[in-house]
């Protein structure tokens, strides 16, 4: 259970360690990705709960959400159309919605 | 089921590992200090010098409260210190070795312009800040005393100084200091000569060994201070 956290202890520190910047212009980009990130993430521990846990999709959607949603911003950089407001909103829904879920199952199993 | 955590390990380190990166690249302040090495070791000596000033003045102040506390006849300690305020504020006739600056017109062979009047404010400025750089201790514009409220501007395209017109060419201005070989030359080379020869004006300076510079024969217009009145 603490391993996660200790994934995004590491990943933490690592980023900090790096001393990596992005550019202001790429900025956007990484904070959508970091946005399914979390989606996916919580998609994921919602189907563990529900023991519907597949980690072949759970990792194929993990990596397509990302660079979908890279994507969908980079388009919509060029084509002058904020798209990237499209996974956004999608994103946030679904976090929303999964994260409700969980804290459903949460409440249930502790009862 | 083992593998599970591992799998979750891993997105969340890619996740904070991307947040970090992120959260880097915004909190790098706005505006970067790029000043190198040397314009570092400039900037400290500023402070430094102005460190040393404050505190001269520190214990120029210090020595008067002294000589206020011991003497009995506060009177005399007083007007010593008026005189040299009015000194140092412009209101009394100065005389000490210095510098002549004699402005005048230049023109080149194929000048085509018009008639100059008067020699700009904003080179007057430029002339006198560059003076007081270079460590001119009081400044006169031909019969004007410079002080620290003084105006120069432009009006009907003449210059005045003081409220008062410029005198047309040649112009003097007289320039007390301690050193005036050094200033004479930091001022012939100097950039506010260059920005006089693209106005078709020209200086030339002259050591001297004693000058008399005029006093401000205004009132200093003080508009935002009042005296404050005692056991207020």
């Amino acid at each position: 259970m603490w391993l996660p956290f200790l994934g995004l202890l590491i990943g933490l520190i690592l980023g900090f360690l790096t001393d990596i910047r992005v550019s202001e212009h790429y900025a956007p980009y990484l904070s959508i990705a970091v946005l399914a990130a979390l989606d996916t993430l919580a998609g994921g521990s919602r189907a563990y709960l529900e023991n519907q846990f597949d980690e072949k999709v759970f990792i194929t959607g993990f990596f397509t959400n990302i660079f979908l949603a890279a994507g969908l911003a980079f388009l919509g950089v060029h084509l002058g159309v904020d798209l990237y407001l499209a996974a956004i909103f999608a994103f946030g829904v679904r976090l929303f919605k999964n994260i409700a879920v969980i804290r459903r199952l949460l409440l249930s199993k502790w009862k | 089921m083992k593998k599970i955590p591992v799998i979750f390990a891993c997105v969340t380190l890619i996740i904070g590992y991307m947040a970090a990166v992120q959260f880097q690249s915004h909190a790098e302040p706005e505006t970067r200090d790029t000043r190198n090495m040397a314009e570092l070791r400039q900037a400290l000596m500023a402070e430094k010098e102005r460190q040393q000033e404050l505190n001269e003045e520190i214990s120029r102040q210090q020595e008067i409260l002294n000589q206020l506390e011991e003497t009995e006849d506060v009177e005399d300690v007083m007007a010593d210190v008026i005189e040299n305020l009015q000194e140092q504020a412009g209101l009394t006739e100065v005389t000490g070795e210095g510098l002549v600056i004699q402005i005048d017109l230049e023109f080149d062979h194929n000048y085509t312009g018009g008639a100059i009047s008067s020699i700009p404010p904003y080179l007057l400025r430029l002339l006198i800040n560059d003076l007081n750089i270079q460590g001119a201790e009081h400044i006169a514009v031909g019969n004007e005393r410079i002080v620290s409220t003084t105006a120069i501007r432009e009006a009907n395209g003449r210059t005045l100084v003081n409220g008062n017109w410029l005198s047309y060419f040649p112009v003097e201005i007289k320039v007390i200091t301690n050193d005036p070989e050094s200033l004479h030359h930091a001022i012939m080379s100097s950039q506010s000569r260059e920005m006089f020869l693209y106005e078709n004006m020209n200086f030339s300076s002259n050591p001297v060994n004693s000058l008399t510079l005029p006093a401000f024969d205004k009132n200093y217009r003080t508009r935002f201070m009042e005296p404050v009145q005692e056991g207020s």
